[in-house]
């Protein structure tokens, strides 16, 4: 075989620690067996199939796999064959890459399925950073889907996983960061994670520190002549087969074994998991939503309110309703369009409000699943400001638009976020306005790995009244909105005109000259 | 409402084409298939069923299906090589149920239960049952990894012979300062040209494919072929046709539908399947009609026509397609 330990020089004189390297004892035997079939010229060829196994190949870009333009339909012609067949090899080379870690950045992590299982999570509390002594509560844990112990850390680690405090101290791997099935699966996926199948029990691959003596939790009796002093990792370097306390996973394993039924603890649903994955790959920052979010709604709301808001909502009740078969509007001689318009709004509307009269429930799968943040330099996986986006995970074959109760419970979960301060009482901002909303959820739709985002948000059609302007004095309204548009369309318009009759015909050109003599 | 079943349309396709375009679908692409499907020239195309999805690991698979059966799917993985963009990504490819169906009923492949399979494997390879699959799946990854190193040691020497031609040639003074000054440093280089960084350990891998740790031609954890889903007759029939199809999200519509291979190919028609009878709602039409027309695609819509006799089984009946494009009368 031409990859035999034998035939590389580079390995022939076993390395003086002896650590890694070493050949396994009677392994080539059997295998060779087929592979002597091959000639030896099957060496180089061998080789160049794994050259590109492990070369970034950064030159080739989704430019060079979607190369030239497409075409309607096939004409059957061989350039075209041609192009098609290179596109399709680029992807074949780009895909067959191996995910290598080589010493630096190398990062394990064990899979141990069970190891939280029991676990009842609690708040959590750390200390703030404000120098009040006060104590802030940690994000919720989400400590029994924690499946992945990771070794070390690196730059791609940082922002993930979860110690789990307060534990006993002779409790084995305290102290080190545990991993959400997502997480885990994300960093498998961008080669940053090394996960692997443990064959050893928990407490002999993390043996507890060495302060307090081991009695409990597992018996080791390999472990006699192993310094406990050391880190977990120097297992490797003092026993001869580096595979002794468990084996690297391959990424369909890591699949295998984190992905599951929604609900099913230690596993993540696909879809979730493209969401997780798509969003991270832009930069997001992305943490699970917490089961029972606490009801942003409870607290503080009132200090957001305006006056002027609470005199609004309650304005309605006041008006005196019509007669039952009278005129709509009392026969009279009216000064303002307000009062007229305020008789004709009999239906009573939607009030967006920071308490709903009665709380809603979220209904499966209208559930928040994931919180958002944007990237920025600040954010710490324990500290960070309250979310940008609220984000719902919902399949599209398996669901509907959401029914009326859904998407309220849906957006109860979500905090009060209303239009902002400086939009108030600007009519040229009321668009803006009712865009925003008054509470806001993404949903991401997944249909077999495609994913769409869609905005879902709570209007206040009933907030904005049109009809105030026409009240007003002439030029005070004009100003807004309308005005503005106005001048900025025929702005353009008239621009983009002058620009194609100057570039275009002999008459435009004229015409132009005409003007600027004129 | 306004309604008409699939075969009312078959009617007015004879009588009328008034304010839009309703063409008898009849396009004829020919398809070139893998050679026959008893004798596959590649191993069989393993999908792995996970919680319900429908995943290929191996990129080979992932080619012959593209080559060979004209099933693309959605590749969803980040790309090891450049994980920040969403433009481009990796493995795993995600099919769709019928797509799985579709590979097993060809005999090219077969569904694995994927979660329960990797779990009694890797039991067995733990417990000492499984010792000579554990041995020999680490035997190939550590061929793979010296093959890694040995690639690496060679860029590393290439590199370094660069760097030492280019400071031979322009730097010659400033190399006899060096020699005078520190006699060690280049001898340590020297020593270590000879012989190439042997203390350093094999690089780690994580292999793509668990291919090492299955047995080569077996189908193990396979599942029974009842138990998959069927896929629609319509959207075998535009599979036989030569048709791609990806999911229909992007455009709105059941599936987008692709001439051909999509690296080449503009997508053709948004596409929903009815039953024979089933009452389609005029607004339907129209609204997807628009909609593709928007996008520069036109609206296919199709069944399968069900047999009186019952003599054919589901799934290969006749399966009639209209297109519908705005015409904007």
């Amino acid at each position: 075989m031409a990859l035999d330990d034998d035939d590389n020089p580079a390995l022939a004189a076993p390395p003086p620690t002896a650590n890694t390297t070493t050949a396994t004892p009677d392994a080539p035997a059997e295998e060779t067996a087929e592979d002597l079939l091959e000639d030896e010229g099957a060496a180089a060829q061998d080789f160049r199939v794994f050259a590109s196994l492990f070369k970034k190949n950064t030159h080739i870009s989704a430019q060079t796999i979607r190369k030239g333009e497409k075409d309607f339909e096939s004409h059957g012609t061989q350039l075209q064959a041609d192009t098609l067949e290179q596109s399709r090899a680029a992807m074949q080379e780009v895909l067959s890459y191996t995910r290598i870690h080589s010493g630096a950045n190398l990062v394990r992590g064990w899979y141990f399925p069970g190891w939280w299982a029991d676990y009842e999570e609690g708040e959590e509390w750390q200390d703030s950073k404000a120098e009040d002594g006060k104590k802030e509560r940690k994000p919720f844990g989400h400590i029994r889907d924690r499946v992945v112990i990771l070794e070390g850390s690196s730059t791609s680690t940082q922002n993930l996983g979860r110690a789990v405090t307060g534990q006993a101290k002779d409790r084995p791997g305290r102290g080190k960061d545990w991993l959400l099935p997502e997480e885990a699966l994300y960093l498998v996926e961008r080669g940053s994670l090394d996960l692997w199948w443990p064959t050893k029990e928990f407490g002999e691959i993390f043996p507890p520190p060495p302060a307090a003596p081991v009695e409990g939790e597992a018996p080791q009796p390999e472990n006699t002549d192993f310094d406990p002093s050391t880190q977990p990792t120097g297992a490797s370097e003092d026993e001869e087969d580096e595979y002794v306390d468990g084996f690297p996973l391959s990424l369909q394993a890591a699949y295998a074994l984190l992905i599951g039924l929604d609900g099913t603890r230690g596993k993540i649903s696909l879809q979730k998991f493209q969401v997780y994955s798509n969003l991270k790959r832009c930069g997001y920052n992305v943490l699970r939503a917490p089961p029972n979010p606490p009801n942003p709604n409870q607290s503080s709301y009132r200090l957001n309110i305006t006056i002027k808001n609470f005199f609004s909502s309650l304005l309605p009740s006041f008006t005196p309703s019509p007669p039952k078969s009278g005129p709509l509007l009392k026969p009279g001689l009216y000064r303002s369009y307000n009062q007229i318009f305020s008789q004709l709004s009999l239906i009573e509307r939607h009030i967006p409000s920071p308490v709903l009269p009665f709380p809603l429930p979220s209904i499966a799968p209208y559930e928040i699943h994931f919180l958002v943040w944007k990237s920025s330099q600040k954010w710490t996986k324990l500290r960070h400001p309250s979310p940008d986006f609220y984000l719902s995970v919902v399949d599209a074959q398996e669901s509907e638009v959401p029914q009326m109760e859904e998407i309220l419970g849906l957006l109860e979960q979500t905090p009060w976020a209303p239009p902002k301060r400086e939009w108030e009482g600007n009519h040229g901002r009321l668009y803006a306005r009712l865009k925003n909303g008054w509470r806001n959820v993404l949903m991401a739709v997944v249909d077999h790995g495609v994913i769409n985002y869609m905005r879902w948000g709570e209007g206040g059609f009933g907030q904005e009244r049109i009809y105030e302007r026409f009240d007003g004095r002439n030029g005070s309204y004009r100003g807004g909105k309308r005005g503005g548009r106005n001048q900025g369309r025929g702005g353009r318009g008239g621009r983009g005109g002058g620009r194609g009759r100057g570039e275009g015909e002999g008459e435009g050109g004229i015409d132009g000259r005409v003007k600027s003599t004129g | 409402m306004i309604s008409g079943s699939l075969s009312s349309f078959f009617v007015m396709y004879k009588t009328i084409q008034r304010s839009f375009f309703l063409t008898f679908f009849t396009d004829q692409c020919c398809f070139k298939m893998a050679t026959s499907t008893s004798t596959p020239t590649h191993p069989p195309v393993r999908i792995s069923l996970i919680a319900g999805r429908y995943l290929v690991f191996d990129i080979d698979a992932v080619m012959v299906l593209r080559r060979s059966f004209g099933l693309c799917g959605v590749l969803t993985g980040t790309m090891p090589q450049n994980p920040t963009q969403n433009l481009f990504l990796s493995m795993p490819q995600e099919l769709r149920a019928e797509e799985a169906r579709l590979v097993v009923d060809r005999g090219a492949g077969y569904v694995a239960d994927e979660a329960g399979d990797h779990l009694r494997l890797l039991k067995e390879m733990s417990s000492g049952v499984g010792e000579k699959r554990r041995e020999g799946y680490l035997r190939e990854l550590r061929e793979k990894r010296v093959a890694a190193k040995r690639l690496f040691d060679e860029e590393k020497e290439a590199v370094r012979r660069m760097h030492e031609g280019k400071r031979g040639k322009g730097k010659k003074k400033v190399q006899k300062v060096e020699e005078g000054g520190g006699g060690g440093d280049s001898l340590f280089e020297t020593a270590t040209a000879v012989q190439p960084a042997p203390e350093e350990a094999l690089p780690a891998i994580t292999p793509s494919t668990s291919n090492a740790m299955l047995d080569p031609a077996g189908t193990s954890g396979a599942i029974a072929d009842e138990n998959l889903p069927e896929p629609s007759a319509f959207y075998r029939e535009l599979n036989k046709r030569g048709y791609f199809t990806t999911p229909g999200l992007r455009f709105g519509g059941g599936y987008s539908v692709y001439p051909s291979d999509p690296f080449k190919f503009h997508a053709h028609y948004l596409s929903s399947c009815y039953g024979w009878d089933e009452k389609i709602p005029m607004l339907d039409i129209v609204t997807s009609g628009r909609l593709g027309t928007a996008v520069k695609k036109s609206f296919m819509f199709g069944a399968e026509r069900e047999e009186e006799e019952g003599g054919k089984k589901r799934g290969e009946g006749e399966v009639r397609m209209f297109c519908v494009e705005w015409a904007g009368m």
